[in-house]
């Protein structure tokens, strides 16, 4: 951080002024001119709490991507197709069952398996041919939507929301002041704010077994440089396998959650894997930080865009993309 | 890039040099079977009816010629760029946009002569803009990039009303009239494809023996040396998708000009897709191997519905055809099928050969 | 044959390649550290050193391949530590690379019309060349040059090693270069090979200079009039060859060093 401001002075500026100006906005009641000028701040508050729950979302789905990128150089364009396969088996499963916490346990696990299946079968068989491997991943993602659409057909599915999350609580943040001079606070749905904090323990758990295990520092390892793996004699195919594996359960779960607080139909896959693609551009191949800077920098973006500027939303989030490639190319948080 | 390193067509040892050297300029010259088909494509008004004509052939040189433009990024450049379905659908958006159409509040009105070159121009542009995006990476990332602004783009057409109309697209665009003929009308819209698709194949052509092709090679197989030579190999490679831009736009043309409608639907990322598709496919070291995909595409697009339900399956499974013909091509060729028919021919002469030896000695 | 005063006045006077404090480093490796040369126009020059003491690193800094991390490189009295490599190349500079780089995809006639190409005007020219086209005239004279013409319709890949190397220099030589560098040219050539090479580079025009990186002793010592010593990203020793060849650190670090 220090290393930072000193190297960067002009941009840790922007930003330390940037995020007074949020909390400001967030924190604060709003003048009336403001009010007047760009709307009400309950309308606010909530597309930047939507923004950033959709983060959490994004996470889910891209830091499994950026994984398997960053270790196996493997382009994954079926990932949204697991993230789509995901929903619908905990969609399955939440409807038979009637449990919603099984649904994500056996879609992470149902996903996770045919990651498997692909690395073992498919993508261990052309190593290192990126190219090769991304065509795959493309004939991939055509199959499965094929099948699911066959399987689901092309209906609207949304995975009941558990009893005990339903509902708004209160959040300790002020939307304004009624007249009477009784404060009012923002309402905002629970399963949300439970699902957001669930991605965050999650990447913070992805960030430690990176970070402080055996493993992890292999992995971490094979992205930073690849020859390294070769040379410490790993059994390099079972963390390719495992990391397959964690990366296309997690877009199982993300699937199961996009369903719980979206819905699940074909095209969502699309939506998701471009998504992805974004955020890992944004955050930086390969990097699991990236990953969670990019899914709420996009999140945020989405959701502000669509509130404020209905019908460009999409280019605010496209041109965050091109500002981050004109002036980082390897994204904001890669090494390189 | 090995799948495309490994697929470099091999000149045949025997000829002698400077026949190789022609060959290798113009290898249709040489091909009676290019003669052939090119007779058949010139008399195939004799031959088809309207639809087939329009629905199977024009719209095969359509689709081939936007999967030309990927060809030659991917085969020359080494560029496997997923935004020209998306430069060609703005290219369309374009020419209905500044033309003449059904939808007063959004169009011009602008005569075709002006609104296609016009439409051509801003392709051109989008392309250069979206390939100097692009080049700021290397290898891999740039389909993550272009598919990037291939989407960014479909979902902006759904989102903005003011120019591109939201979901309903822009319908009943206007088509070129002039000297007495309408150039939408089946033959003369035939012929009209049919030349822009040989002029944009053989400039392709040309181009790849021209310095500035050989350069592209240069750069897809080595930049860092071709930066050794006095080249600067981010300029080429924009330059590239300049040019490829500008073909993905004739496409563009070609193609509002034949529904004489465009919408979102027209630049979805399955659409982007299917380009890439077409051109592995066909193959993608030569120009001549998006055309072939194309016509596969197209046939198994208009034929499979029936063929499936002969053959009593679900006729709506033609995506999944689709899907699997492409990992199959993928898996067992490297250069599509006539990388696969090239094999398979090498294989037949050699096996000839043998048994024919083999009597003699 | 020609005397260094000859060749000096050939060209005039004034540094073809003025090398000031540079260093580079690769995170935490400096793999140059603090390199000043200077070399005269038409000078030659042999760069000794044993693996992984900078010689290939120093040849990177001095294209623009890997810029230095500080220091100046001056060529013919520009500073270029700046420029993009091609805007080097432009100038005069050319390099060999120890490591083959050539464009596997084309055929040899195409890898040296690319370097004569690339030096001149037309890179991005849609025109097909004519027959009579001088580029192509430079190319087939660089081809014989190099004794390439009987593959010069082959594909590179298919090439031998010998004549792989032997194509690496022939892109070095083309247009009208002024300096060049030449890293390993002879590494994994057979003797006959090796006598080409000799031939090649001591008929280079007087006022062509260059610096050679060479282990081998019998070739570098031939072709050369001056010898720099690298020892871990450091010069320690520069001076004629004879002198060099009996400086006994020398003969400890390198020559006895067992480095065969
Ligand atoms: N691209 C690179 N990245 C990291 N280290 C490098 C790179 N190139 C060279 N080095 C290191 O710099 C040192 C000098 O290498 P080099 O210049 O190739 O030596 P030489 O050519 O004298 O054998 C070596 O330790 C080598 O490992
Ligand atoms: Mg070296």
């Amino acid at each position: 951080m220090a290393r930072f401001i000193e190297r960067h002075p002009a941009w840790a500026l922007i930003a330390i002024i940037a995020i007074a100006v949020v909390l400001w906005l967030v924190f604060a009641i709003w003048p009336p001119g403001l009010e007047a000028a760009i709307g009400r701040k309950r309308v606010f508050l909530n597309a930047v709490l939507n923004g950033i729950t959709l983060g959490g979302l994004y996470f889910l789905v891209a830091s499994g991507f950026t994984l398997i990128f960053g270790l196996m150089r493997n382009v994954n364009l079926a990932h949204g197709s697991l993230y789509l396969f995901g929903g619908y088996i905990g969609y399955a499963i939440s409807t038979w069952t009637g449990s919603w916490i099984l649904s994500f346990i056996v879609a992470f696990i149902v996903v996770a398996l045919v990651g498997v299946i692909l690395q073992l079968a498919v993508f261990r068989r052309m190593e290192g041919q990126d190219l090769r491997q991304t065509m795959v991943t493309i004939g991939l993602s055509i199959v499965f939507a094929d099948l699911m659409l066959w399987v689901f057909g092309g209906d609207f599915y949304q995975i009941q929301t558990p009893a005990w999350l339903i509902g708004p609580i209160q959040l300790p943040l002020l939307t304004a002041i009624k007249s009477s001079g009784e404060p009012v606070y923002l309402q905002y749905p629970l399963v949300r704010l439970v699902i957001f904090a669930a991605s965050v323990v999650i990447g913070v758990a992805m960030w430690l077994a990176l970070n402080r295990t055996r493993i992890g520092m292999i992995v971490r390892a094979g992205v930073d440089d690849r020859d390294i793996l070769a040379a410490t004699g790993v059994r390099i195919q079972l963390v390719f396998v495992l990391v397959f594996a964690l990366g296309a359960g997690l877009a199982g779960i993300a699937g199961v959650v996009g369903g719980t607080f979206q819905s699940l139909s074909p095209g969502e896959d699309t939506r998701f894997l471009l998504a992805s693609l974004v955020v890992v551009i944004v955050g930086g191949m390969g990097s699991i930080p990236g990953a969670a800077l990019g899914a709420v920098i996009i999140g945020l973006a989405e959701q502000l865009g669509s509130v404020y500027i209905p019908t460009y939303a999409i280019v605010v989030t496209f041109l965050i993309m091109v500002l981050v490639l004109a002036l980082r190319p390897q994204g904001l948080l890669a090494r390189r | 890039m090995s799948l495309l390193q490994s697929t470099q067509f091999r000149p045949d040892p025997s000829a002698t040099t400077a026949r190789r050297a022609f060959i290798r300029a113009w290898p249709d010259f040489q091909n009676p079977a290019a003669w052939l088909v090119a007779l058949i494509l010139i008399i195939m008004p004799l031959i088809a009816s309207g639809f087939f004509l329009i629905e199977i052939f024009a719209t095969t040189l359509i689709l081939g010629i936007i999967a030309l433009s990927l060809m030659f990024l991917a085969g020359y450049g080494g560029m496997v760029s997923l935004m020209q379905l998306t430069i060609a659908g703005f290219a369309g958006y374009m020419v209905a946009v500044f033309g003449v159409s059904g939808n007063a509040n959004i169009s011009l009105g602008w005569p075709w002569w002006l609104a296609t070159p016009m439409a051509l121009a801003l392709a051109t542009l989008f392309g250069t803009l979206g390939g100097a995006l692009a080049v700021r990476t290397e290898g891999i990332y740039t389909i993550m990039i272009t598919l990037a602004i291939g989407a960014a783009f479909y979902y902006f057409t759904n989102q903005n009303w003011a120019i591109f109309n939201g979901h309903t697209g822009i319908n009943t665009v206007a088509t070129p009239h002039f000297w007495g003929v309408d150039w939408r009308a089946d033959i003369a819209f035939y012929y009209v494809t049919l030349g822009i698709a040989a002029i944009c194949y053989f400039a392709v052509q040309y181009v790849s023996r021209a310095p500035f092709g050989l350069a592209l090679q240069g750069v897809r197989d080595n930049s860092r040396r071709m930066a050794a030579l006095g080249f600067n190999p981010n300029a080429h490679r924009i330059a590239a998708y300049a040019f490829a831009a500008f073909i993905a736009g004739l496409g563009g043309v070609l193609q509002v000009w034949n529904y004489r409608q465009i919408s979102p639907g027209s630049v979805s990322v399955g659409a982007c897709i299917d380009i890439l598709i077409i051109a592995v496919v066909g193959g993608i070291t030569r120009p001549i191997g998006p055309f072939i995909g194309a016509f596969i595409f197209v046939l198994l697009r208009t034929f499979a519905l029936d063929v499936l339900i002969k053959f009593g399956l679900d006729g709506n499974r033609f995506r999944l055809l689709i899907g699997l013909g492409f990992l199959a091509i993928v898996f067992w060729s490297s250069d599509g099928v006539i990388g696969l028919w090239e094999r398979w021919r090498r294989h037949h002469v050699s096996s000839a050969k043998r048994t024919g030896g083999g009597r003699h000695g | 044959m020609d005397s260094v005063a000859h060749r000096l006045s050939a060209v005039g006077a004034g540094a073809a390649l003025e090398l000031r404090g540079v260093t580079r480093l690769f995170g935490a490796l400096a793999a140059l550290t603090d390199v000043t040369i200077t070399v005269r126009p038409g000078e030659r020059r042999a760069v000794l050193g044993s693996n992984g003491a900078g010689k290939t690193t120093l040849f990177n800094c001095i294209t623009g391949d890997f810029p230095p991390s500080s220091g100046t490189i001056r060529f013919f009295g520009e500073d270029i530590t700046q420029f993009p490599p091609y805007e080097r190349i432009r100038r005069g500079l050319r390099r060999t690379y120890q490591i083959s780089a050539l464009f596997p995809g084309l055929t040899v006639q195409d890898n040296v019309y690319l370097a004569c190409r690339g030096v001149s005007r037309g890179r991005f020219s849609f025109l097909r060349p004519g027959q009579n086209d001088a580029l192509m005239h430079a190319t087939e004279n660089l081809v014989q040059a190099v004794h390439l013409a009987a593959v010069k319709d082959q594909r590179v890949a298919e090439l031998a090693h010998g004549q792989q190397r032997q194509l690496e220099i022939a892109l070095a030589l083309a247009g009208a270069p002024r300096f060049i560098l030449f890293d390993e040219p002879a590494a994994g050539l057979s003797p006959t090979e090796r006598r080409e090479l000799i031939e090649i580079l001591t008929s280079l025009p007087a006022h062509i200079g260059y610096i050679i990186i060479e282990h081998d002793m019998d070739v570098a010592l031939r072709v050369v009039e001056s010898v720099t010593m690298m020892h871990n990203g450091r010069i320690f020793k520069e001076g004629p060859p004879r002198e060099i060849e009996s400086d006994p650190e020398v003969q400890e670090l390198y020559l006895g060093g067992g480095h065969e």
